[in-house]
């Protein structure tokens, strides 16, 4: 395994951009979940 | 079952075990063994970590949700967080220094004495709740089935063990992939004919409702009540997003099961890229699992629902002294039930519209029903907690099979009888491939004077990975005779350790100052404490969730370390 040979981040110029990603994700569930049960309850 | 759900059962069953055994060629060292010579791409790192994340009861979730709506979800909020400080932290640590398993690091960090008490201590967690993760789904389907606990155990526990002993770290990868892809594809099934069974005009959007108004579509809460926060409240959007978190970066980064799964990636990017795209995945798929339950429960507003779904539980009210008090009570039962259903689909013959008073009216009569069907179930649950008839009170693991049992089409139901297998498989193929590593790398090898050869140390870990086996079905049958004392018990044994385990990683990774013997004493004495604090707990004197355990664990190590540190000046630190 080359261990730390940092290999290239697919689809981003950083790492850092995958874990905006997924964070903005997370967020953007949690503002559909809040609607979701409001417009149901 | 009928002959067809057997045939779809056994053929699925033996076609995952024969591709286990396809896939199980390595190279016979550890790194074949335990790391797939670090060889396997991201997707198959991501549906080995989702495998091994989701158990048997994971996809009897859809019962979790009927009874108490979908907020278990909010459980999963501190996953993607905790997915990025892995990616940032962990994964590259454990990767550069090469290791086997979570606790080498430890060593190379502090000391053998802390690797030593964390590796102990999730053998301990980790063979009891492997033991338990094949108890629990046993238990539903032999009560279901009629089948012998004994033998149900073993084909639950036994049949992974050939493939995995075999192969390895690869079998359980490779079969954890097309495990994954047999259950989404049986949870799709099953999603589909819910909506299909509905009555002829009411359709998904409709069933929605229905679920929204019986506060099922629950899925933000905030745990606050009139007298405030409710610290014991065990799913809100708080105890998700920071009880959740502590809970998975604990699960993922410290827990050898899965720490063992995104080893075997190829390289640091495969291995993050895993764990990114379950960070994506994770919270969707378990909200739709959820949305079933709703489904189902929107489905029994139009059909007979039984007042209790565990019927072996109510064969055992059945013959003792509540026979005649059970009778009256299903009589009025049934005739509530018949004026529902009847109600319900007038209500559809006369053209369902949002909003219009025959609407109001069936949210009306959902309500009502709701209410009557709970005082009539609480009775049953007062009767079956009573001393004479210990019975298990508790049937939510029981309503979607019974759904599925009652009104999914033949070959279907052996295809979800499978999927319960193989959901219980792959979570169990991790843990023993886990419990070997450890076994043989930080006990085993390490405290061995003589020197072994790769080829023994690969030997020594197939009869691990068996003994394992063993001592999990003998476990799982351990629970059976106990009862539910024991489960209940394992159940939280998680969250008891798991806190201070991560205590001690979070020290070992962003506290370099903090030395061996500081560490090594913080872990002891915070445990005790944990362990102080459950008994209160247990004993009603405290009232706190058991997520709570973990953040206290963590960070009382954190904290206490920090402060043991200043006393501890010669102690061995990072570097």
């Amino acid at each position: 395994m080359d261990d730390m040979q940092e290999d290239k981040v697919p689809f981003f110029k950083k790492w850092a951009y995958w874990y905006a990603l997924v964070m903005g994700f997370l967020l953007l569930l949690i503002i559909f979940f809040y609607f979701f049960t409001k417009y149901f309850s | 079952m009928s002959g067809l759900d057997w045939f779809v059962l056994t053929i699925t069953l033996l076609g995952i075990i024969a591709y286990g055994l396809y896939r199980s060629r390595t190279t016979q060292n550890l790194e074949g063994y335990f790391l797939c010579n670090n060889s396997m791409p991201w997707y198959l790192v991501l549906l080995s970590i989702m495998g091994t994340q989701a158990s048997a009861i994971t996809f009897l979730a859809p019962g979790q949700s009927y009874t108490d709506g979908m907020r278990f979800v909010q459980l999963y909020f501190g996953l993607p967080l905790a997915m990025v400080v892995l990616c940032i932290t962990f994964v590259p640590v454990f990767h550069k220094l090469r290791v086997f398993t979570a606790y080498e690091f430890l060593e190379k960090r502090f000391d053998l004495k802390t690797r030593t008490l964390t590796s102990f201590l999730f053998l301990l967690q980790r063979g009891l709740s492997t033991g338990i993760s094949i108890s629990a789904p046993s238990i539903i389907l032999s009560s279901i089935l009629g089948w012998d606990i004994f033998w149900t155990n073993v084909f639950m526990g036994g049949l992974l063990i050939i493939y995995t002993v075999t192969g390895g770290a690869k079998a359980v990868a490779y079969t954890q992939q097309l495990q994954m892809v047999i259950i989404l594809v049986g949870m799709g099934l099953a999603g589909y004919m819910v909506i299909h069974r509905l009555p002829e005009g009411v359709g998904f959007f409709d069933a929605l409702h229905i679920g929204g108004k019986a506060g099922k579509l629950n899925v933000i809460t905030t745990g606050t009540t009139d007298h405030g926060f409710n610290l014991n409240d065990k799913y809100n959007i708080w105890i998700g997003l920071i009880g959740g978190f502590f809970l998975q970066l604990s699960y993922f980064g410290t827990d050898q099961s899965q720490v063992g799964r995104y080893l075997t990636a190829k390289s640091v990017g495969e291995s993050r890229l895993g764990l990114l795209m379950n960070g994506l995945v994770k919270i969707p798929m378990q909200f739709l699992i959820l949305l079933l339950g709703v489904m189902v429960f929107s489905f029994y507003q139009y059909h007979r629902e039984p007042v209790f779904f565990n019927q072996s539980q109510l064969s055992l009210l059945s013959k003792s002294k509540y026979k005649d008090s059970l009778s009256v009570l299903n009589k009025e039962y049934n005739a509530m039930q018949e004026v529902k259903v009847k109600q319900m689909n007038l209500l559809v013959t006369d053209n369902l519209q949002k909003g219009s008073p025959a609407w109001q009216q069936a949210q009306s009569i959902v309500q009502t029903s709701e209410d009557q069907k709970a005082k009539f179930r609480n009775t049953v649950k007062r009767w079956l907690k009573d001393k004479d008839i210990n019975g298990d009170d508790n049937d939510t693991n029981y309503i979607f099979l019974r759904f599925v049992f009652d009104h999914l089409p033949k070959g279907l139901i052996g295809l979800l009888i499978a999927v319960i297998f193989l959901a219980a498989w792959g979570s169990i193929a991790a843990a023993l491939n886990s419990l070997a590593s450890c076994t043989i790398v930080d006990f085993h090898k390490r405290f061995s004077k003589n020197t072994i050869t790769e080829k023994k140390q690969y030997t020594l870990s197939k009869w691990y990975t068996l003994l394992w086996g063993i001592f999990c079905i003998a476990i799982a049958q351990l629970a059976y005779n106990i009862g539910n004392s024991l489960i209940e018990a394992v159940n939280i044994l998680g969250s008891l350790f798991y806190g201070v385990i991560l205590g001690i990683f979070l020290v070992a990774f962003y506290f370099k100052k903090i030395g061996s013997s500081a560490i090594f004493i913080s872990a002891v004495v915070v445990e005790t404490g944990i362990l102080v604090i459950h008994v209160l707990n247990q004993r009603k004197i405290i009232s706190l969730g058991f997520l709570w355990y973990i953040v206290i664990g963590a960070m009382g190590v954190v904290l206490l370390s920090g402060l043991l540190s200043t006393v501890f000046k010669k102690d061995k630190k990072a570097g």
